[in-house]
């Protein structure tokens, strides 16, 4: 059985299942589900969308 | 010399006729060709097609033209003199008088993008979309704006642990986006998003920092018409994209009723005796 590692899509590290990341579906295009780690998301990192290039927040 | 001249009057009336005779069947050739020419000028100059693309396209520009007219009337654009280095990519310019400018095309396209997104969540009765207001102009539009769409508004206090804690009674269970207006005034909201992992869509001016924000609008979030227009604008687009709606026209609901009716203090009418008072006291001075 094989866990599937989320990674963050500002800083690229692997999300661990305890912190208080966040997940949802890109704004622009809504297909790619982008993934903030919990330091990202506190220090207000830009993060980039893999498919339309959305930068945000 | 008789018989010479006559040759060559002779000859020279036979050129003449020729050139006649050349000048004729060019005539002729013209004429048919221009006949022709005519009839395929008539249907290329047939400029019906052309001009209602003229018109569509006029049009477009009259809407540019009357969008940016409505954000530069409600004060969209204006920040503070606090620039904060978050808000550096959405600036504009600076004024003389120290006041950053928001770049209007970055507010305007990411109002869509956020409309995009909230219509993914939007569902009648509710509580998945959570707006938040502490500020007394951003009351009435987040009420007016939760009414249009069935969303969750929190307008008064907002009691701690409604999105943590599932004893308390005032716990939201189903918070799917919160969305608040200020990140400095509405931050326990804020961090209470960040603990629940629920992402958060903020207004951001120009001193506000992007601690604890998934996705800013860059706008205005201190003037009460900026404020009722974002709302409105959102709520318009959100009905767009939902499909209730089919064009920018039939949006049932007017710019007034988005806007607070509160009126400043400095605005508020004074009574003469207290005009006279602030006059005698200026001149004490």
């Amino acid at each position: 059985m094989s866990l599937k590692k989320n990674t963050c899509f500002c800083c690229g590290r692997a999300i661990a299942p305890y912190e208080a990341a966040v997940h949802f579906p890109c704004p622009q295009c809504g297909d790619v589900t982008i993934w903030r780690c919990e330091r990202c998301r506190a220090m207000g990192k830009t993060y980039r969308c893999l498919k339309c290039d959305f930068e945000g927040p | 010399m008789a018989k010479k001249k006559s040759k060559d009057t002779e000859s020279t009336e036979e050129k003449e006729k020729k050139d006649d005779k050349i000048d004729l069947d060019f005539v002729d050739d013209f004429v048919e060709d221009d006949f022709i020419d005519l009839e395929e000028e008539l249907d290329l100059l047939d400029t019906e097609d052309l001009d209602k693309e003229l018109e569509l396209e006029e049009k477009l520009i009259d809407k540019d033209e009357a969008q940016k007219q409505l954000y530069l009337s409600c004060g969209i654009h204006i920040g503070t003199k606090l620039l904060s280095g978050d808000a550096r990519r959405f600036i504009y310019r600076q004024t003389n008088y120290g006041l950053y400018v928001i770049d209007l095309t970055q507010t305007d396209k990411r109002l869509k993008i956020v409309a995009k997104f909230l219509s993914k969540y939007v569902e009648e009765g509710s509580d998945r979309i959570i707006v938040s207001s502490v500020r007394r102009y951003g009351k009435e539009p987040v009420k007016k704006f939760c009414e249009v769409l069935g969303c969750r508004a929190i307008v008064n206090r907002f009691i701690p642990g409604s999105l943590t804690n599932p004893i308390i009674d005032t716990y939201v269970k189903d918070a799917s986006v919160v969305v608040i207006i200020d990140p400095h005034a509405d931050k326990v909201i804020l961090r209470e998003a960040q603990l629940a992992r629920i992402p958060v869509v903020s207004l951001f001016d120009t001193d506000d920092t992007l601690v604890g924000i998934d996705l800013a609008v860059p706008a205005n979030n201190r003037g009460k018409k900026a404020l009722g227009l974002v709302f409105w604008i959102l709520a318009r687009q959100i009905m767009l994209e939902l499909g209730k709606i089919s064009s920018e026209d039939e949006f049932p609901y007017t710019l007034e009723e988005f806007t607070s009716k509160i009126i400043p203090v400095y605005r508020q009418e004074q009574t003469p005796p207290q005009q006279r008072q602030q006059r005698q006291q200026r001149q004490r001075r």
